[in-house]
């Protein structure tokens, strides 16, 4: 498979159509990962699915490989509907995936004598692309000798020794450290420019918003819960690339509005309902999966730097991923701790008084922001009805599945124990899967009020 | 990963690498072109396997005696101790080839899977004694004349003690290939066998030569019963030192015994040091984690070997040997082929159902394309054999009575109220002893080889004289077999605590120490907790053992006499000998049934207690 082949008359190498894909859960109901997502990978370029962790980008990338058949909607290949894995396609691997009982030189070999092709042929070609990555000299070492780096160049050596037009490359440098990072994504770009030779295209997966605006073409960015295209954002700028340049500089600014304006919308203050509406007609708010010291830290931070910083400053300054600090914002946005206006994060009164209160206020100001959220309240009610003021983890993972379809109802419930834990609204005891009524939690505790301190 | 920490000890090990194999490119220019002494043993060993392999093969093909007279000077011993040698091995070659198949097809079809895996459960809870008469009698008569039968039968009735484990090993690894491993057989198309040879076998590897030790180990254990027995009227022997250790035990014959002893002993270090020690430096190679942290294992017979320049020969001559290749198929006709595949996958999809847009199934369990019809038709033959099987033992248990069936069931409680007994006193003395090994890495280097060898050895062995001091001392049976059953099953429990205490993560150790809790609050707080899991994964085993081991060791000769004590083993040991089949059969159902329920329901539960609470992985 070469380049000079014909061009497909769609002009795309690879399209998913209408994919949506749905996993199953213990329970047997059915969790949607991707919903209607269509996409195009044409020749020559470079396109990155960028979006947050469990968005459903590396399940996109696996459909479009043949190596998971999509619940709905059809993957093509060069206008030809795929019925099996996708013949094009090699992919690199975010954990390398290379086998530790075979040398370099084996790791690679072993992807051409499975395509039966002549033994001179295999031995050229295994030199050639040992050479190409810069691994000559380590044909006879074992992965496990190696760094990460030089692990995902032996990953880049075997998928490209295959010649495949299209290179998949599932967060290839997520596991390799920054510095040796930065200078594999321009060999990539290297090796993928010389035009007479594959890769034709790359599809790449991150979570890395300078790494997709270094390396890309076309940057489609996806939203989570269930997965789907939020928007295609077009690159043009001239390569080679300079990390530093203000064109780029500006494209990372660009991502980033699009990333929060998608993850945090600026929704006008809804009048507050007057008029009862019946509770069970309210959705209920789903809980982001951020634990509550992530939460008391975002605060902490906000409050040293005077109430107030952009949502990008956080995410350099505490080297995480965004998709990560996006939910942290969202979480303490939901208790109502902070505000969200445009792209800056600042607390609200509420947080600052969490912030100023000592211990045991603290916990109490949360108590009283949890009993604000439907979910919360409605299951301190139950505990405060029950006789024991126990409730059993089964009847609470039903409500979670009931209420909110689309969320993983482990993870919220997760999440739910840690939050009401942090308040002392509740308790979880493994022992005997039960919800109890926290200490200071008593019936007769009001929301809001200072109880009485507790140790 | 930290890479700064890691980056210089990782490239001084590159180095050292590189440096090695350029040295010996160097080297082996200027080695000397002649044999050498290494040279002169290894071909004197070849020799000797081939004169071996011949006294075996006569001795397989002569005449079947009636009873085979065992002499008892001890310079019969090196032939009788070849004997036993080649049936354990041919067992085990026997056990492997089982393994592969039976666990790849377990592995690889869902719907036989879900037969195969309880059969294996079932099959590995059958005493030896329940096998050996339709064995004997079937192969007897299929060789009336030679003694090939019988030696057949003593094969496989090793074969036996050795396969579950190995087996059950090998399927646990087909099924935890990492997801990342089998995408990249997917995505670069490897065929089943290019799967099965580059992904499967080599990361089933570790595990089945671990238990191939412990397998071979088990499989010793009945070798007195495997090569002496009585079934009704006839007294079946093959030459061998577990009928040596028979007679003798029989003629009250010390010195004998002492030789026998020694025998075995001797077989099972050289065991070790010549094939499995080699085997664990080899399959080194095979390990999973990337880390080149932990401590490696070598063997001298393996460095010593590579000092041999005929086998260096040989080795370049295996490498160089034509390789057979089908027509080479250019870059460009590769593109057609992965599209063929694909298409193949569609028509099927096709014929099942109305065109799909997408391929019907996923490459999940990649599996050759004959693969479906013929694991269809074994599937059938086996439910035939399965439904036939339990015809005839359901015409055999006709003649049992209720009452008979009571007596059974209430001799197979007390038989487990022994095991029990059993697993319970081995605790005791292994947890302490094992928790000293493991966590003392001075220790476990030098004991962990010796209590290795200590383990193969098979207990019954040495009944003789636990039994002579328990008479002594006036202990009856009932209470003795206690003790038999603990000394053939107490190294599971220990293998399993030295394990466990190694693997407490020195943190946790460190921290116990640091705040300076006492020995009792670091056992409760730290040590038993950790070594639970692999505790229970002893109990489960040492308890497998006793069941079996219960046949022996409530029903022993000794001095001429015949000592039995009540309980389920005795039972079936009295019925087989008085080739009481129905009564066997009876037993030994009894038997199974209590160890599947007792497995299903006791030590599940301990598993997922260790696994919830214990688990030091979570």
């Amino acid at each position: 498979m070469t380049v000079t082949s014909a061009p497909p008359a769609s002009g795309l190498l690879c399209e998913a159509r209408g994919v949506s894909q749905e996993f199953k859960q213990p329970s047997g109901q059915a969790l949607r990962v991707l919903e209607d997502i269509s996409l195009g990978v044409h020749p020559r370029e470079v396109v990155a699915l960028l979006g947050p962790s469990g968005c459903g980008k590396s399940t996109l990338m696996r459909i479009l490989a043949g190596l998971i058949r999509p619940t709905s909607g059809e993957v093509r290949y060069r206008d030809e509907v795929l019925t099996g894995l996708n013949p094009g396609v090699a992919i690199v691997f975010q954990s390398f995936a290379l086998f530790p009982w075979m040398t370099v030189e084996q790791n690679v070999r072993n992807v051409l004598v499975a395509r039966s092709l002549a033994d001179d042929e295999i031995t050229r070609r295994v030199a050639d692309v040992l050479r190409a990555v810069g691994l000559r000299g380590f044909e006879h070492t074992y992965p496990r000798e190696l760094s990460g780096g030089m692990k995902q160049r032996v990953g880049m050596a075997r998928a490209l020794s295959v010649q495949p037009e299209l290179l998949f490359m599932d967060e290839p440098f997520s596991q390799v450290d920054a510095l040796t990072a930065e200078g594999l994504r321009a060999e990539v770009v290297d090796l993928w420019s010389t035009h007479d030779r594959n890769p034709s295209s790359i599809l790449m997966v991150s979570h890395d918003i300078k790494e997709v605006a270094y390396m890309a073409d076309r940057i489609v960015v996806m939203g989570a819960n269930p997965g789907r295209i939020r928007t295609i954002v077009e690159n043009r700028l001239p390569r080679p690339r300079d990390y530093r340049s203000p064109e780029l500089l500006q494209l990372v600014d660009q991502l980033h509005d699009i990333i929060t304006g998608s993850e945090m919308p600026d929704v006008p203050e809804a009048p507050a309902p007057t008029v009862a509406v019946p509770a069970s007609a309210q959705p209920f708010e789903p809980l982001p999966d951020a634990g509550p010291s992530e939460i008391v830290g975002l605060l902490e931070y906000l409050d040293a730097r005077g109430g107030s910083d952009e949502l990008f400053h956080i995410v350099a300054d505490t080297h995480r991923e965004f998709g990560q600090v996006i939910t942290v914002v969202k979480a303490a946005e939901m208790l109502d701790f902070v505000d969200t206006p445009k792209r800056s994060v600042l607390l609200t009164p509420n947080g600052r008084r969490f912030v100023a209160a000592a211990g045991p206020d603290r916990r109490a100001i949360w108590r009283a922001q949890l009993l604000e959220m439907r979910l919360f309240r409605q299951i301190a009610e139950v505990l405060e009805r029950q006789e024991e003021h126990k409730v059993e983890r089964d009847f609470v993972l039903e409500t979670i599945a009931m209420a909110m379809p689309q969320e993983n109802y482990e993870r919220v419930f997760h999440t739910l124990v840690v939050w009401a834990h942090r308040g002392d609204l509740f308790d979880y005891r493994e022992e005997d899967e039960t919800l109890v009524l926290g200490v200071s939690a008593t019936p007769t505790a009001a929301p809001g009020a200072t109880p009485p301190s507790s140790a | 990963m930290d890479d700064l920490h890691e980056a210089p000890a990782g490239r001084n090990l590159i180095e050292r690498r590189v440096r090695r194999a350029w040295g010996s490119a160097v080297a082996s220019l200027h080695r000397t072109r002649h044999l050498g002494w290494v040279d002169l043993l290894v071909l004197a060993g070849l020799a000797g396997l081939l004169f071996g392999a011949q006294r075996v093969a006569h001795e397989w093909a002569g005449r079947l005696q009636p009873t085979v007279h065992i002499d008892l000077s001890p310079l019969a011993l090196p032939r009788y101790t070849l004997y036993s040698l080649s049936r354990g091995l041919l067992a085990y070659g026997l056990s492997l080839g089982f393994t592969l198949v039976y666990g790849y097809w377990a592995a690889k079809d869902a719907i036989a899977e879900r037969v195969l895996i309880p059969l294996l459960d079932i099959l590995q809870s059958i005493p030896i004694l329940g096998f050996m008469p339709g064995l004997v009698i079937a192969l007897v008569a299929a060789f009336p004349s030679r003694n090939v039968g019988l030696e057949l039968a003593a094969v496989i009735m090793m074969f036996t003690g050795q396969v579950w484990n190995m087996t059950f090993s090998y399927y646990h690894s087909l099924r935890a290939v990492p997801e990342a491993l089998q995408e990249v057989g997917s995505v670069y198309r490897y065929d089943w066998w290019q799967r099965l040879k580059w992904i499967e076998l080599p990361f089933a590897t570790i595990g089945l030569v671990w238990n191939s030790m412990m397998s071979m180990a088990g499989g010793w254990f009945f070798l007195m019963i495997n090569e002496a027995f009585v079934l009704g009227s006839r007294d079946f022997r093959l030459p061998g030192i577990g009928s040596y250790m028979s007679v003798a035990v029989a003629h009250g014959d010390l010195r004998a015994m002492a030789w026998a002893v020694l025998a075995m002993t001797l077989m099972i270090v050289g065991l070790d040091q010549f094939l499995w020690r080699p085997a664990v430096v080899w399959a080194q190679r095979f390990r999973a984690e990337e880390s080149a942290s932990e401590e490696r294992a070598t063997s001298w017979f393996l460095e010593w070997l590579s000092h041999s320049w005929v086998l260096r020969l040989a080795r370049h001559a295996w490498r160089r040997r034509p390789k057979r290749h089908a027509h080479a198929r250019s870059a460009a006709t590769a593109h057609a082929e992965g599209a063929a595949p694909a298409l193949a996958a569609g028509t099927a999809a096709v014929a099942a159902s109305p065109p799909p847009p997408v391929a019907a199934r996923q490459p999940e369990r990649p599996v050759p394309m004959w693969a479906r019809p013929v694991s269809a038709l074994a599937f059938a033959l086996l439910l035939g054999v399965l439904l036939l099987g339990a015809w005839r033992v359901a015409h055999l248990l006709r003649p049992v009575s209720g009452a008979h069936w009571l007596g059974l069931v209430g001799a197979a409680l007390t038989t487990l109220a022994r095991v029990l007994a059993s697993t319970m006193l081995g605790t005791l003395w292994t947890l302490p002893v094992g928790l000293a090994i493991g966590l003392s890495p001075r220790l476990s280097r030098v004991l962990q080889p010796v209590a290795q060898v200590a383990a193969s050895f098979p207990a019954p062995m040495m009944f003789p004289v636990v039994i002579a001091g328990l008479h002594a001392a006036g202990v009856t049976l009932g209470w003795g077999s206690i003790l038999l059953m603990l000394l053939g099953t107490q190294w599971y429990i220990l293998f399993n605590v030295i394990a466990g205490a190694s693997s407490i993560p020195a943190d946790l150790r460190e921290a116990a120490r640091g705040y300076r809790l006492s020995l009792v609050q670091r056992l409760r707080t730290l040590y038993a907790p950790a070594v639970f899991p692999y505790l229970v994964t002893g109990w489960v085993t040492a308890a497998g053992g006793a069941w079996n081991a219960s046949i022996v060791s409530e029903y022993v000769s000794f001095h001429g006499q015949v000592l039995t004590a009540p309980g389920v083993g005795s039972s079936i040991s009295i019925a087989a000998e008085h080739a009481d089949f129905p009564t066997l059969a009876a037993g030994v159902l009894v038997m199974s049934a209590i160890v599947v329920l007792f497995n299903r329901t006791v030590w599940r539960r301990c598993y997922q207690i260790a696994e919830e609470r214990f688990s030091l992985n979570r």
